[in-house]
């Protein structure tokens, strides 16, 4: 393999390794807070459990 | 909104410092375009001793303090920690391939403590899974996250200490501030990737942080839902405990 070769293999693993993760993190974020906006209603109900949100 | 544009300025960053990095900055005359790869390799490693500097940081204020939200610092930092500790390696192999001739060499001081800082920190974000109690997780993540921060040291100076493949540190030497290894365009490109990723950093910790105290709060909920759930079976079994008796 040439340098531009083990140039692209570290350099693409690296930024799309960044990018991957950063994409994940927000959807892990986004599904946490509709899990949490969900939950709301239920934990502020008088009497009643909250819904168990695991 | 801040983060929103902190993230749009890292990414801008970051292009301009990569495409000068890639096709501005000439090759080296020794190692050729392979050289490349210390553009995201040391950086890299600079963000992997900052991210458990934090959590090694943040633990310790934790049990100074008992602030769960220092806890979730210490799990964001370690987890985006480890991502560029496996950066780290992964282009210093990529590197090591055309200059070394190997791609890895466990005789080597720094590729095997840095080897050692990985399995620590991911065995860090394994031992919180162990319990479900916030608290005790915390003292016990800060007590082994603290532990661990004695292997950066170790991996940073493991170049001066002992004989091996890799080059003496970069940064934070003395024969290197006074005489510089590189070419001032060497330098800036360099300098510029750092910067670019510690903002790419900044803006994934202030993301990783926010789900942290998400899932702490979805936690304590589902914590509270089942405290509930349990009261209520407790108050509908009396009265057919009452009518058995």
């Amino acid at each position: 393999m040439s340098d531009w070769g083990f140039v692209a293999a570290g350099w693409g693993v690296v930024l799309g390794g960044l990018g991957l993760y950063a994409v994940t993190l927000l959807r892990r974020l986004a599904s946490a807070r509709a899990a949490l906006a969900d939950a709301t209603p239920a934990a502020g109900a008088v009497g009643e459990p909250a819904r168990d949100t695991e | 909104m801040r983060s929103r544009v902190l993230g749009l300025v890292a990414l801008l960053v970051l292009v301009i410092a990569a495409v000068n990095a890639l096709f501005v900055v000439p090759s080296d005359l020794n190692q050729g375009d392979a050289q490349r790869l210390m553009y995201v390799h040391v950086p890299s490693a600079w963000l992997a001793y900052l991210s458990f500097g934090v959590t090694a940081l943040a633990g310790l204020g934790y049990l100074w303090k008992r602030d769960l939200r220092l806890d979730a610092v210490a799990v964001s930092a370690a987890e985006i920690g480890v991502m560029f500790t496996a950066f780290a390696i992964w282009a210093g192999m990529m590197w090591g391939q055309p200059v070394w001739g190997v791609f890895w060499q466990w005789e080597d001081p720094r590729l095997t403590t840095t080897a050692l800082l990985l399995a620590l920190y991911v065995g860090y974000l394994l031992f919180r899974r162990l319990t479900d109690d916030p608290h005790r997780r915390a003292a016990r993540a800060a007590v082994v996250g603290l532990v661990s921060a004695v292997d950066i040291p170790i991996v940073h100076f493991s170049v001066e200490w002992w004989r091996g493949l890799h080059q003496t540190a970069t940064f934070l030497s003395p024969d290197t501030i006074l005489n510089p290894p590189a070419p001032v365009p060497f330098r800036i490109a360099l300098m510029s990737m750092i910067a670019a990723f510690t903002l790419v950093w900044a803006w994934l910790m202030i993301r990783r942080y926010q789900l942290a105290r998400a899932d702490m709060e979805l936690e304590e909920r589902a914590r509270r839902s089942r405290v509930a759930a349990a009261r209520h079976v407790a108050i509908a079994a009396t009265p057919a405990e009452e009518a058995g008796r």
